[in-house]
């Protein structure tokens, strides 16, 4: 196919750029539109209801409150930020496409990539700023609960007349370690990246899907598949265990579906256990990689799609 | 650059791919048309003869199969021939939870405006399509006939030197679908090209300078549309305050000259439905 129109720069017109500022500009939109739809105040409500259940049940110390208190929310905040990131990424661009905002958008001097970097960092900004609030609210009432925690046990204690030095040292030790710690923001950040990384797949599958049914379901089936990527490399590399078959459904399955078993360390934090820094570095670099291949991918299906 | 068509499109074809089921689509045939600038050019046809399978090509949201189109020079593919665009497409919706204010400078903002010159813009947009009033309220609010005022806004809202305008009076009452037609002329008498759509015929007659009529997927009749519309063998004369007397004086001046003229037709003109519910509505509100 000949082209005999000139091009941009031969004509004067200047060539449009990835710009940040358009970026934001579409993040913006995509998270003031979430907050109107009162996304985020679900999302804060169901965590704080979640929290007073931490409350709710009957144990036997305070490590077990303070375990409890922490699994129940950090469960529901894992589960919410999901599940916000999957519907939201998937209704947000089919309505843009049926309202033919996507449209009036793309005929102006907005490229493609740009408008699904906006989508998707609106989208991020939601969970990560819903995040934020409930890392606060579950931090403080971390705090609060722990100290009077100590105090009833210390009172406890020194009604049955056990309160040695030693033996008050050893419950400040133990609600210290299973109160609030850094360990606690480690998990949300885990939680976020986890997120992040399912929100993208979402974007991938909202790009080529006809149907916000199908995104979210196939989202969530890989969601579950990713939490099991593990076994499916160990099945992948046991030949004498599997056929050729099988072997290539599984090989496919782990080279597409993201890793997600990568940010579990919830169960760790609730259990006291330290998260090192190594871990959160690896954490955020195989988010970065998963967001940048899952980003690229959708760009080049978005960029071929006939709108 | 002062002879370049602003819009150019040359032996476009497109062709949508079949499903299993459905076979490939052939949506627009070998069309070519140009748009010179400042002109109002009006696309006509009936559903499904290409239109908008057109203009999305010309804007470079469908790829075409064939062939290719360019703005003001500049190839439909290129992202930076949008700079001198704004389109209105058919029954726009836009983002219900921003007021129509937010609307123009989300608009603005994409097209790399900021600051005063972007809270100016939108409010001379607003005062230019009369939404000045409902600049605060959501757009989820808005009536039909807002809506599109509101979509013309946000195409004119970076200055184009090209308007894109898909059915702009679709669903829209007569006065509304009027005050839209009186801002194409006004876009005209600015310099502004239009390219517009519309199954009101009648309208487009008002504000085309030329117009171009597709079938199935084909260009069937393109031209001026005085050329187009004027029957070659006949004159029209409209009288005002005739007697009868001089009707009758007219009548045999025409039968004594012979040559095969005749008068086909004598009697009051019409006036349109559209001007008659025009005037009456305005009308009504006079006390």
């Amino acid at each position: 196919m000949s082209e005999p129109t000139t091009s941009s720069a031969a004509n004067g017109a200047a060539k449009v750029r990835f710009s940040p500022r358009r970026v934001w500009t579409l993040a913006l939109a995509t998270m003031t539109q979430l907050i109107r739809m009162k996304i985020l105040a679900f999302l804060v409500v169901f965590c704080l209801l979640a929290a007073g259940a931490g409350f709710a049940f009957s144990v036997i110390n305070p490590e077990q409150q303070l375990n409890l208190l922490k699994s129940v929310t950090l469960g529901a905040l894992q589960i919410f930020s999901i599940v916000i990131g999957v519907v939201s990424t998937a209704l947000l661009l089919p309505k843009d496409m049926e309202d033919r905002t996507l449209y009036t958008i793309l005929s102006k001097p907005v490229p493609r990539f740009d408008y699904l970097l906006g989508k998707l960092l609106g989208v991020l900004m939601l969970i990560g700023g819903g995040l934020i609030v409930m890392d606060a609210v579950l931090s403080l009432i971390l705090w609060m609960r722990q100290s009077m925690l100590f105090e009833d046990a210390v009172a406890h204690m020194r009604l049955e007349k056990m309160d040695s030095p030693e033996a008050v040292a050893q419950v400040r030790e133990i609600v210290a370690r299973q109160g609030l710690t850094w360990n606690l923001h480690w998990a949300v950040w885990a939680i976020f990246l986890k997120a992040t990384v399912v929100t993208t797949v979402a974007l991938l599958l909202s790009s080529i899907a006809s149907s916000t049914l199908f995104t979210i379901v196939i989202t969530f089936c890989v969601t579950i598949i990713g939490h099991g990527e593990s076994l499916i490399r160990e099945f992948f590399f046991q030949p004498y265990l599997s056929s050729t078959m099988g072997r290539a459904a599984s090989f496919i399955l782990a080279a597409i579906v993201p890793d997600l078993a990568q940010f579990d360390i919830v169960d760790s934090v609730v259990s006291g256990e330290i998260v090192p820094w190594g871990v959160v570095y690896d954490m955020t670099g195989i988010a970065a990689l998963y967001v940048t291949v899952y980003l690229f991918v959708t760009h080049l299906l978005f960029v071929e799609k006939e709108l | 650059m002062a002879d370049t068509p602003a819009v150019s499109v040359q032996h476009l074809t497109k062709v949508f791919k079949g499903t299993l089921v459905k076979g490939a689509f052939r949506a627009v045939h070998d069309l070519s048309l140009e748009v010179k600038a400042g002109e109002v050019y009006g696309l006509i046809g009936p559903n499904g003869s290409g239109k908008s399978t057109t203009m999305k090509a010309i804007l470079g949201l469908l790829k075409p199969t064939e062939g290719h189109t360019s703005i003001f020079g500049v190839p439909s593919t290129e992202v930076s021939s949008r700079h001198s665009v704004g389109f209105l497409p058919e029954n726009p919706y836009f983002y219900k939870h921003l007021t129509g204010r937010e609307t123009l400078r989300f608009y603005g903002s994409l097209c790399g405006m900021s600051g005063t010159r972007l809270k100016d813009r939108a409010e001379e947009m607003l005062v230019l399509t009369g939404l000045e009033d409902a600049a605060t309220r959501r757009v989820g609010g808005y009536s039909k006939g807002m809506l599109q005022r509101l979509g013309l806004a946000q195409a004119l809202i970076h200055d184009p030197r090209l308007l894109v305008l898909d059915e702009p009076t679709a669903g829209v009452d007569p006065a509304g679908s009027r005050k839209i037609r009186d801002l194409i002329i006004g876009f005209r008498e600015r310099g502004i090209t239009v390219l517009v759509t519309s199954h009101l015929l009648e309208q487009m007659q008002e504000v085309c300078d030329r117009v171009g009529i597709m079938a199935h997927g084909r260009m069937v009749r393109e031209g001026r549309l005085e050329d187009l519309i004027a029957v070659e063998n006949q004159t029209e004369m409209v009288l005002e305050n005739a007697t009868p007397e001089l009707l009758a004086k007219i009548s045999d001046l025409v039968a004594k000259e012979g040559g095969g003229s005749k008068i086909l037709h004598s009697g009051h003109p019409r006036t349109t439905l559209e001007r008659l519910f025009l005037e009456a509505t305005n009308e009504s509100k006079k006390p």
